[in-house]
């Protein structure tokens, strides 16, 4: 290995050291045993994660980031494959407007969202109520469903729908038994953003929920603000813990790197 | 053969693309049981004519009709015909079997009778032992067989070939084109089948299209488009030739760089007045002098094997080729006399 | 012909979020021009007051900061960033490749309170503040948002530089440059449209930073969407936050609209 790749190697560990490190850092503060956040810490204790898994407000929280994120990536999937179907395949009039405005919730800043959503759900009177929070995260994880499964459709040859329509399966039965099934890495890997996506929201859901429908980070966010011991720390390594799984199990199963545009040339495309 | 029913019928069909004239103005009839091939360079209509026979396309302007009935907005799935892609377009997520039985699923077919009539098309595509395989696990050819038996089980009215041959190398593409042919003649289904290469047409069909432009230059026999093109681009485009500048000094003789050539057109010509002839390069021979012979200088010699293709040149410095059997008895820079034969000329405008 | 009406037909549930957000949206702007009454959520007539307001100096500093503070960030992060999506574009195991995935794809996962909670615990450690105090300082908060935005940088310049025809960096060393002029001469040319996007891209998200700023800057380092969520949620001041948040909107629509223009002649 010659001097210039060493040094390039060497560089690069080091950045993903420093995109790794904080992780690592709140693991091992979550085993602190005294509530003064030392690190290096001086042993080690469960005593937060018991902290975290017997708070109650954590615990509504938790069940309220479930329910939510079920609900909005259960309704997002449908409208965000039919929106890819219209999009890349159908070629509808003023595409690129339809694209720009179905993607745009990424694109505005989520305190403007929020306090936009505040703002309509208060003069509404709904205020209090849990679908306001659905049908915000619905909105918001809804870019990342159509990104996803518009990658599978631009994928999947249109000649196959030909070849079932010229064999005689009428447009629904062509949907059933050919695009439907080819899609499933897509909608997959949909599903997997729309959750992720809905789990980490904040700053819109900060806005748009009360103290009885807050979800997690936001739950998070205020005992952070008012409480400086490593309970926090144990919900974090939780959090980390299941990321880390949920990513590795993804990139092996539905090759991430795919949906990232990472194959570019000469990396097996598709097989003929 | 030809001059039976007329199951496929165009009628002055058009389509464009924006600025672009896919087809522009096509007809045609394909008789019941003939392999009929579109003939053509990348970009001539001859997919588009496919597409729109098949049902893909709906054409701007003009009638579609099979077996007299009119189909032009009939949708695809309700045409019956059988359709073999370039990209041959076999379900990736279903077993070759599975691929094979799906029209026969779509129609109804119960299972055990779809099964043996799966084994069977497999069998008449010289197929066997796949079954269970998905297309990614087979050879190139083995997938455009399967492909080819996925639209035969189907029984269908008119079988559509769309440069099925296109992604084989040389050698195997020599081999399905054989076995192509017996398969239509033994089940005798209605064909047309698309191609840019020449050889394929000549060989494969029992009537050629030309196609340029979107048009059908000529519709004909493979010896009719080849004998007797009806255009220049015809002449040009199926097999080579060469073009010659000629001064025609009476009804039957010409002038061509200074040598008399007789030529024996379709038609007299008028003293004085200037004709492009053209002439295939195997009716070109080298030899001794005598009438009809030109003199020319070789410039190049290309031994291809089986023939070997002389490339010469007039005093004028017009090209000539030259193809003669296996090896040639010139080599460049020599001094040859080129003898044309008479009949061997084609007037092109 | 029912197949012209599928596109149609498939937007249309689309259609209802897109209504949604824009309504909301809609009543962001229609707030943001009614008059604020101290005290009450209840609003006055039509004005302008919010957005003079906004134009004040210690308004506009904030926007200044926010600005500068997003533009640090983008350089330190594409600096930071390139080599990290160059190894990762030109990994040529699937296991090297997965790794540096895994790697790259799982802080952008764990959610902006557990990272930016990493860093507070790290900065404010006697290791680091030792040395140096960067907790509760703009400095701290840079750090923070340079490792927000990293994930996203990386995958946009490494999708990128996937594009960039190995073939095209061959050709260039058959013809005799070195390593780094390869580089410098075709692989980095090349990867500009993406530099360029991902640049943007990560300005127009570090000008809308919120968790970051309020958790690591300790109430001292105030970014645009700190001061919306002041107004809004602690001064009650709706209308006055409507305005900000109108500002980071435009602010963040201009750069995207000039991102979309820069990027259009060239198709993907």
């Amino acid at each position: 290995m010659t001097a210039a790749r060493a040094t390039g190697v060497a560089v690069v560990v080091l950045l993903l050291a420093f995109l790794t490190v904080p992780s690592l850092v709140v693991i091992v503060v979550s085993f602190n045993p005294t509530a003064i956040m030392a690190f290096p810490p001086h042993g080690l204790s469960l005593r937060w994660y018991e902290n975290a898994l017997t708070y109650p407000q954590f615990q509504r929280a938790a069940v309220n980031s479930l329910i939510v994120t079920a609900a909005a990536t259960l309704l997002a999937l449908p409208i965000g494959t039919a929106a890819a179907l219209a999009l890349v395949r159908h070629r509808v009039a003023a595409h690129a407007v339809w694209a720009a405005a179905l993607l745009s919730p990424v694109v505005v800043p989520g305190v403007a969202a929020g306090l936009g959503f505040l703002i309509l759900a208060a003069g509404l009177g709904l205020l209090a109520s849990r679908w306001v929070l659905i049908a915000v995260h619905a909105i918001l994880v809804l870019p990342f469903v159509i990104r996803s499964v518009s990658v599978s459709v631009a994928n999947l040859d249109p000649a196959l729908e030909r070849a079932a329509a010229s064999l005689g399966a009428r447009p629904s039965r062509v949907f059933r038994r050919v695009t439907l099934p080819l899609l499933r890495p897509g909608l997959a890997a949909a599903a997997l953003f729309a959750v992720i996506v809905s789990v980490n929201e904040f700053v819109v859901s900060l806005f748009v929920s009360t103290r009885v429908t807050e979800i997690l980070p936001v739950a998070m966010f205020t005992y952070v603000v008012n409480y400086t011991d490593p309970t926090m720390a144990a919900l974090s390594t939780f959090f980390i813990a299941a990321t880390f799984v949920a990513v590795f199990a993804a990139e092996r199963w539905l090759g991430l790197a795919r949906v990232f545009g990472l194959e570019g040339h000469a990396r097996g495309g598709p097989s003929r | 053969m030809s001059a039976g029913k007329r199951v496929v019928a165009l009628e002055g069909v058009r389509k464009a693309y924006g600025e672009t004239v896919a087809m522009d103005g096509v007809d045609l009839a394909i008789d019941e049981g003939e392999l009929l091939t579109l003939l053509g360079p990348s970009g001539c209509g001859k997919t588009t004519t496919l597409n729109v026979i098949a049902g893909f396309v709906v054409p701007d302007a003009g009638h579609v009709r099979i077996d007299g009935a009119e189909v032009t907005d009939r949708p695809a799935w309700q045409r019956g015909l059988g359709v073999v892609f370039q990209s041959y377009a076999l379900f990736p997520h279903m077993s070759v079997a599975d691929n094979v039985a799906f029209g026969l699923r779509e129609r109804g077919v119960g299972r055990a009778e779809a099964g043996d009539r799966v084994r069977e098309a497999l069998a008449l595509v010289r197929l066997q032992g796949v079954a269970d395989r998905r297309p990614a696990q087979l050879s190139g050819g083995q997938q455009q067989r399967v492909a080819l038996a996925r639209a035969l089980v189907i029984r269908p009215r008119v079988l559509l070939l769309d440069e099925p041959l296109a992604a084989l190398d040389r050698k195997l593409r020599e081999e399905m084109r054989a076995e192509l042919k017996e398969i239509q003649r033994a089940v005798g289904t209605t064909t047309v089948f698309v191609t840019h290469d020449q050889h394929e047409a000549l060989g494969l069909s029992d009537r050629v299209a030309v196609m340029c432009h979107g048009r059908i230059e000529q519709l004909g026999t493979p010896e009719d488009v080849y004998e007797r093109p009806a255009t220049a681009f015809v002449a040009d485009f199926v097999g080579a030739s060469s073009a010659l500048t000629a001064r025609a000094t009476s009804g039957d003789l010409v002038e061509i760089c200074g040598a008399r050539i007789a030529v024996r057109l379709d038609r007299m010509l008028h003293t004085g007045e200037t004709v492009r002839l053209l002439i295939r390069p195997e009716r070109v021979a080298l030899g001794s002098a005598g009438p009809n012979t030109i003199p020319a200088r070789v410039s190049g010699v290309m031994y291809l094997g089986d023939h070997s293709e002389v490339r010469l040149e007039l005093v004028d410095g017009t090209r000539l080729l030259a193809s003669v059997r296996g090896r040639a008895a010139v080599s460049a820079g020599e001094r040859v006399v080129a003898h044309l034969p008479e009949d061997a000329f084609l007037e092109t405008r | 012909m029912r197949a012209r009406l599928a596109g149609p037909l498939l937007l249309a549930p689309g259609l209802i979020a897109i209504v949604l957000f824009a309504t909301a949206l809609g009543a962001l702007f229609r707030l943001s021009v009614l008059e604020f009454i101290p005290g009450s959520l209840r609003t006055g007539g039509v004005t302008a007051a919010n957005f003079h307001a906004v134009l004040s100096a210690q308004y506009l500093r904030a926007i200044g900061d926010t600005a500068l503070l997003s533009a640090a960030t983008t350089i330190l992060t594409l600096l930071a960033s390139y080599p990290v999506a160059y190894a990762l574009a030109r990994a040529r195991s699937g296991r090297v490749r997965s790794l540096l995935l895994g790697l790259t794809l799982a802080p952008f996962f764990t959610g902006a309170i557990v990272r930016t909670y990493a860093w507070m615990l790290v900065l404010g450690s006697s290791l680091v503040s030792w040395p140096v105090r960067l907790l509760f300082e703009p400095s701290g908060v840079l750090v923070g948002l340079v490792h927000f935005s990293m994930p996203t940088m990386i995958l946009i310049l490494a999708a990128a530089l996937a594009h960039v025809d190995p073939a095209l960096e061959r050709a260039a060393a058959s013809l005799g440059a070195r390593p780094a002029r390869v580089f410098a001469r075709v692989t980095l040319p090349l990867s500009m449209p993406g530099v360029v996007s991902a640049s943007l891209i990560v300005f127009a998200w570090t000008f809308s930073a919120f968790a970051t700023p309020e958790l690591l800057g300790g109430g001292r380092v105030k970014m645009i969407a700190n001061v919306v969520k002041d107004l809004a949620l602690d001064s009650f001041n709706w209308p006055g936050s409507a305005a900000f948040a109108i500002v980071a909107l435009a602010v963040t629509l201009a750069l995207v609209a000039g991102l979309g223009r820069l990027l259009t002649p060239r198709a993907s």
